[in-house]
């Protein structure tokens, strides 16, 4: 409330054609910053517990899952403005569409289920009690499967998107987290925010192939949008990690403290955004020097981030593997 | 203003950096990353009210006190209280307990598809106003609080653990947190489901706790100050509550079942329950079995009281209403 109060919740909060949206998970409400300013131009209620946000697959609008309210708050990806509200979507904490936008899948974090929705109506296909805290979810790039975190058990489980069977469910390792599906579309990335490390699962039978150790508390992806390297945010370590998924090794790191968690790139790939959870901050980083340039204001514990891509293009940008990839299994 | 929350939030992520992180984290305990990070803030919220207690109103007590005469060793244990709660070790205990009953309840009714309905909704107006916002669920926090407090005197079983509050014959500003710890696990439960059934926000609930009961700390003090003929209708202050703490006699056996309010007095006046005849009364419980509580340690007080419980809800288990073997009374 005092941070409502200092930022003026009533200021006039026009959209910008620059604008970042930030969501404040336990302010109930969402920031607009502007990303050539560095600085907060104002701050709108939404819902209670908004956590993630996701771009629809047609690029006009962004879903805003407001946890605790079960809905979804659509904003024009262009504007920021909000458009409408999808109501009975339940505990919505992560979201995710399959690549073909025929299926949008919900994590329900508290209230242990999964949900498989129709893309283009948010009808219910299926609801899958998972114990443990599903968390966050990749997809495969035919829109097959989605891999589902499993926060508390330590597992992952794959999920057949047609028949919303599970195909397998493997034990990792402790707190699984991000997860993100390689443009080969073979390698299933997670991270484990329990340990200092991710793993490198098969996607086709949930084995780990792989291990790379990165820091504490190893939480969440966004790529780098080359293709090859991955970003991934170091929870209890307060880094961000920079990891050549080529070479599965980390090329680079930033200190990032205040707990940081969810990232996006700016259009011209030049800035990393990153959400610091503790500090009420977001971070930027100069990507090519991997250093902190700036940070920003905003509201208690900010959680997902979204650049907002002006009157261009719109989004997503033209699909691709690896745009498929980041739009499916990064937007958390 | 923004440095002042960039300082208390800098010591705050220190604080659970270098302190509870390592311990959640080497425990596999990571869904608790986040409320870890906020109980931070209640121990250094506590640490500000117990500053405001001993350099601000213990003052006030020292130089204008209402019962200048009294057995100041009959409040050792009542810091204790106050320690324990303000520092957030008893809230632990409670949070442990009444965390998985809460979220059941509240997990239930969304699972039925229930949404808990926030005020925003029916009175848009509120989005943009944060101070009216909150100062809304304030009052509605404090109503409940105190249909909750009229409760624990209309029960026998919950009286029998309430009546620990009351049994203090030197009443300070270290009395309010004088309470057995299932009284405040009850407590806690009724007001959380209540919280999360009006929407108040995580943030603002810990704003109207902190706020709260630092006003209620001040109500419980031995100090002779009035907020005026008008402020005292606005805000409970330590005369309005002392009638509470009122020791019953011939002719006012339930005194102490008026002035329930925790901060706004307006609830008392609304139902009835609210008494300013500005009488200056001795305080405490006139039953010997409470009045028994005096003297005792915090160990002992909960046990006993404890005992007290179980006999209010079986009342085949009564005995002899002091205990054998405990610590007499200090008188």
């Amino acid at each position: 409330m005092i941070a409502a109060l200092a930022v003026g919740m009533g200021a006039a909060t026009a959209a910008q054609a620059d604008g970042v949206i930030i969501l404040n998970s336990e302010e109930a409400s969402y920031s607009i910053v502007s990303r050539t300013a560095r600085t907060e131009l104002g701050r709108q209620p939404l819902g209670r517990e908004p956590h993630h946000m996701i771009v629809t697959p047609d690029g006009k609008e962004i879903l805003i899952a407001s946890t605790v309210t079960n809905e979804l708050v659509a904003l024009d990806a262009k504007t920021g403005e909000k458009k409408r509200v999808v109501r009975d979507i339940i505990d919505p904490y992560q979201l995710g569409y399959s690549p073909n936008g025929a299926w949008f899948v919900t994590a329900a974090y508290r209230l242990d289920h999964i949900d498989v929705y129709h893309g283009d109506s948010f009808k219910l296909a299926s609801r899958i009690f998972m114990d443990g805290m599903p968390s966050h979810m990749a997809f495969d790039a035919e829109s097959k499967t989605v891999f589902v975190t499993l926060q508390q058990s330590g597992r992952v489980t794959a999920i057949d998107l047609g028949t919303q069977l599970i195909k397998w469910n493997a034990e990792i390792g402790k707190a699984p987290a991000g997860a993100v599906m390689l443009p080969d579309n073979k390698r299933l990335l997670v991270a484990l925010t329990g340990e200092d490390a991710i793993v490198t699962m098969d996607a086709s039978n949930g084995a780990v192939i792989g291990r790379l150790q990165t820091g504490r508390g190893a939480h969440n992806f966004w790529p780098k949008g080359d293709g090859r390297h991955w970003f991934l945010s170091n929870r209890v370590e307060g880094t961000v990690s920079l990891i050549d998924t080529a070479e599965m090794k980390v090329v680079g790191s930033v200190r990032i403290p205040g707990g940081p968690d969810c990232m996006d790139i700016t259009p011209d790939g030049k800035e990393l955004w990153v959400t610091q959870r503790f500090l009420r901050r977001v971070a930027i980083v100069d990507i090519a020097q991997m250093k902190v340039i700036g940070s920003v204001h905003v509201g208690k514990s900010p959680h997902g981030v979204f650049i907002l891509r002006g009157t261009g293009s719109g989004l997503p940008p033209p699909p691709s593997p690896l745009r498929a990839a980041s739009i499916e299994g990064d937007r958390k | 203003m923004r440095d002042l929350i960039d300082l208390w939030i800098g010591i705050q992520t220190w604080l659970f950096e270098t302190f509870v992180s390592p311990v959640l984290f080497h425990f596999n305990l990571m869904e608790w990353f986040e409320p870890g990070f906020n109980a931070v803030e209640i121990f250094m919220l506590g640490v500000v009210q117990i500053t405001i207690i001993v350099l601000g109103m213990r003052m006030l007590e020292r130089r204008w006190p209402l019962e200048a005469d009294g057995d100041e060793r009959l409040v050792g244990v009542d810091r204790v209280y106050t320690i324990l709660s303000k520092l957030g070790i008893v809230p632990l205990i409670v949070f442990i307990v009444a965390y998985p009953i809460t979220t059941q309840v509240e997990l239930l009714v969304r699972t039925w598809g229930f949404v808990p309905p926030r005020l925003e909704r029916l009175v848009p107006w509120l989005y943009d106003n944060a101070l009216a916002s909150f100062l809304v669920y304030f009052a509605l926090y404090d109503f409940a609080a105190y249909w909750v407090h009229r409760a624990q005197h209309r029960f026998s079983w919950w009286w029998a653990l309430h009546s620990l509050h009351h049994s203090q014959r030197r009443m300070t500003v270290w009395s309010d947190d004088r309470n057995h710890i299932l009284d405040d696990l009850l407590v806690t439960i009724v007001l959380v489901v209540f919280a999360q059934f009006v929407g108040v926000q995580p943030d603002d609930y810990i704003l109207i706790l902190v706020i709260g009961r630092l006003i209620e700390s001040w109500s419980h003090a031995n100090v002779d100050m009035s907020f005026g003929r008008i402020g005292q209708k606005l805000i409970v202050g330590p005369r309005f509550h002392r009638l509470h703490h009122a020791l019953a006699g011939p002719d006012e056996t339930h005194i102490h079942d008026h002035n329930f309010a925790p901060v706004l007095p307006i609830w008392d006046i609304l139902f009835g329950t609210a008494i300013y005849d500005g009488k200056h009364r001795p305080t405490g419980v006139s039953d010997p079995a409470i009045d028994a509580d005096n003297g005792r340690s915090w160990p002992a007080q909960q046990v006993t009281v404890f005992g007290r419980f179980v006999r209010a809800l079986a009342p085949r288990f009564s005995r002899s209403s002091v205990q054998p073997g405990l610590r007499p009374p200090a008188e």
